[in-house]
């Protein structure tokens, strides 16, 4: 019988092994699939073992030992096939073996430094991979979710992301995509391509881009994990600790953004007493090691203006003078119309309303925003700000027009009620941070 | 591993453009023979002058002009024997040449086959014959015929055919759509996206280049390549001095 004891070593066992020991056969066999498939079988085994036999002392030793036993198993059978193939006179079948028996030091013990989870992170998020295939085997290779665990995620049928998962894999092997950490000369480039996947997956958790359902923690918390992993692989990469702040910053809060009805509750509105206190302490402490660098890079910016919001004990004490400095230095690095936005309400909310407005009138010509419900939103909450009630509504109107989810609707709708019905609005604001959150990604073509 | 880089261009470079590749291209050429990554490179004359052959019913179909009218064209490729797919990049993105035009790299599927007149074409000299490009074109389903090992064996029997006659150069099936990479740059840096850059139903199957006497005996061995059957074979000439 599984004791609770044994169920929250296992439970912890996956969480920490899995992408390593899949990593690990990854290396060793070359075959992604193998991997995956042997190493469901060691937790498997695990899961018959461990209740009988006690928990071994070194988990991951014991489920990469079995995992590795798996797979030499399965190709010494592929081999064997593949012999007696050759003896009947046709063509080999489980090719890339060698005659001589491969599988003698095939597991035998190394002395690795690296972690195989860099090398597995860094060819996950290849650039030539595409964009989503990158996330979608992130999280399968290396967090351990089903296939079907993804596809709920991304809210696409199972058969498609399963789809998703092998075409991604084929291109790896097919185009030659090597299974390593990059060199000195594209680590930066390759670091910050592994960022923007654990951020997109951030986001992807963090804002539903559809549907009703505003927060799917679980994706968070694999972001985070992830995050930490490559934290602890890469120590002082200024960039690395700063995106992991800035998740830390963003998750924080999860438990006062949504309220009982599944609404939106603004940065403003939110009840700060529900803001996790230890989330902030660490991504507070992160920031600052990794501002110590004097290295500025994007996401430190993010994480800085975070914990701008963070610091502050009431909306009021908010210190939007910084965060407008903040957000100009951030354009700077990524000049993008989404941050241009999130200055314009920082200018706003500094004091300056008709500054902020100018901005965003500015951003009304720009292509890229056309279908960005934020813009109007915006827009909306500024004039709203000023007293133009009428001018308000409209821009109201427009932005459920282009609203993505159920709950962004019912949250302008109840906008819209208040300047229609000239009620005292509580002062709200479109959250500047979130508003950028789908920003800080390689363009995907 | 065997990688082909095709180049792509919407027409004639601009001068300056031209100025510069014609200034550095020959030490990245030096370069990359030297270190063994570059195999060759040519450049192809304008699809215009290309034909496009399709057999149906055992009857030879030829139409002036490419196979697939995009604004976008491939005008030329280098082939490279790189360690890998970061190699392969790293080749191009020094390129002068990428500083203006898009590139697309692909695997050879089943490595790339070369015979005697190889280097000759490489160097450029075509004494022995005009040298033309013959490009698999496929369509629909990236499950294509050369996935069936019938059609393998009957693409093996033109190759070897081709080569008894002295005609064959180089070339073989390259590997789908979904393990192209294309390399661009984009407000002076260069980026990567998933996938060919020619954005067509129909992709780019693999490439024989064989040497003949005329346009006319080019268009007959395109119309006895088993690709023309399953779907066309696109003829291009090679540009020359």
């Amino acid at each position: 019988m599984t004791t609770p004891a044994v169920q929250r070593a296992l439970d912890a066992a996956f969480r920490q092994e899995w992408g390593r020991v899949v990593a690990t056969l990854i290396r060793r066999t070359g075959d992604w699939d193998l991997a995956e498939d042997c190493a469901q079988e060691a937790f498997t085994e695990a899961l018959r073992r461990w209740p009988v036999d006690g928990v071994p002392q070194r988990p991951g030793a014991w489920l990469t030992t079995v995992a590795g036993n798996r797979a030499i198993d399965r190709l010494r059978r592929a081999a064997r096939a593949a012999q007696l193939l050759d003896q009947a006179g046709h063509d080999p079948i489980g090719a890339g073996i060698d005659s001589e028996d491969p599988m003698e030091d095939l597991f035998a013990p190394t002395t690795e430094i690296e972690d195989d989870r860099l090398r597995l992170m860094f060819t996950c998020c290849h650039p030539a991979l595409p964009l989503e295939g990158r996330v979608a085997l992130t999280l399968r290779s290396l967090a351990g979710l089903s296939t079907a665990e993804i596809a709920r995620a991304f809210l696409v049928p199972e058969a498609t992301m399963a789809k998703r998962l092998t075409r991604t894999k084929a291109k790896i092997a097919a185009a030659g995509i090597p299974y390593r950490v990059p060199p000195a000369h594209l680590l930066p480039e390759r670091t910050a391509g592994v960022l923007a996947v654990l951020y997109l997956m951030f986001n992807e958790g963090h804002s539903a881009s559809s549907g009703t359902e505003l927060i799917r923690a679980g994706l968070c918390d694999e972001a985070i994990r992830l995050g930490r992993a490559l934290q602890q692989m890469l120590p002082g990469e200024p960039e690395v600790m700063a995106a992991l702040a800035l998740m830390l910053l963003h998750h924080s809060r999860r438990h006062a953004r949504v309220g009982g009805d599944g609404e939106l509750i603004t940065l403003e509105e939110q009840d700060r007493g529900r803001w996790d206190k230890v989330k902030i302490h660490e991504g507070l402490r992160l920031l600052e090691s990794a501002l110590r660098r004097r290295q500025v890079g994007p996401y430190q910016l993010q994480a800085a203006i975070a914990a701008c919001h963070a610091r502050a004990g009431s909306a009021v004490d908010t210190d939007w003078r910084e965060i407008a400095g903040l957000y100009a230095l951030l354009e700077g690095q990524l000049p993008s119309p989404v941050v241009r936005l999130n200055r314009a309400v920082a200018v706003a909310m500094a004091g300056d309303i008709d500054a902020g407005l100018a901005i965003v009138d500015e951003l009304s010509g720009d292509a890229r925003l056309e279908r960005y419900y934020l813009l109007e939103a915006t827009r909306a909450d500024l004039l709203r700000r000023r007293g133009d009630q009428a001018a308000a509504a409209a821009a109201y109107e427009r932005a459920l027009s282009r609203a993505p989810s159920e709950v962004e609707r019912r949250y302008l709708l109840s906008r819209l009620q208040e300047v229609g019905t000239g009620s005292p609005a509580s002062a709200i604001v479109i959250t500047p941070i979130e508003a950028d959150v789908s920003e800080h990604l390689p363009a995907d073509p | 591993m065997k990688y082909v880089a095709f180049i792509g261009t919407e027409g004639e470079a601009a001068p300056e453009a031209l100025a510069v590749m014609q200034r550095e291209l020959p030490r990245w050429i030096e370069e990359m023979d030297g270190r063994g990554v570059r195999l060759l490179g040519r450049e192809l004359a304008f699809p215009e002058t290309a034909a496009t052959v399709r057999v149906r019913d055992g009857e030879t179909l030829v139409t002036d002009g490419p196979f697939a009218e995009t604004k976008e064209f491939v005008a030329g490729f280098d082939l490279l024997e790189c360690a890998d797919l970061d190699e392969a990049i790293e080749v191009v993105a020094t390129s002068p040449v990428s500083r203006f035009h898009p590139f697309e790299i692909r695997p050879f599927r089943d490595g790339l086959r070369m015979a005697a007149g190889a280097s000759a074409f490489g160097r450029g000299d075509d004494s022995a014959g005009t040298p033309y490009l013959l490009t698999m074109w496929m369509g629909g389903t990236p499950a294509a015929p050369l996935d069936d090992e019938a059609v393998m064996r009957e693409y093996d029997a033109w190759r070897q055919d081709a080569e008894a006659r002295g005609r064959y150069i180089l070339g073989n099936a390259l590997g789908g759509p979904d393990t192209a990479t294309t390399l661009r740059v984009r407000d002076g840096e260069m980026q990567l996206s998933d996938g060919p850059f020619i954005e067509t139903k129909e992709f780019i199957a693999g490439i024989d280049v064989v040497s003949c006497a005329d346009r006319q005996q080019a268009i007959e061995l395109a119309a006895a390549h088993p690709i023309a059957r399953y779907h066309a074979i696109e003829v291009r000439p090679f540009y020359s001095e």
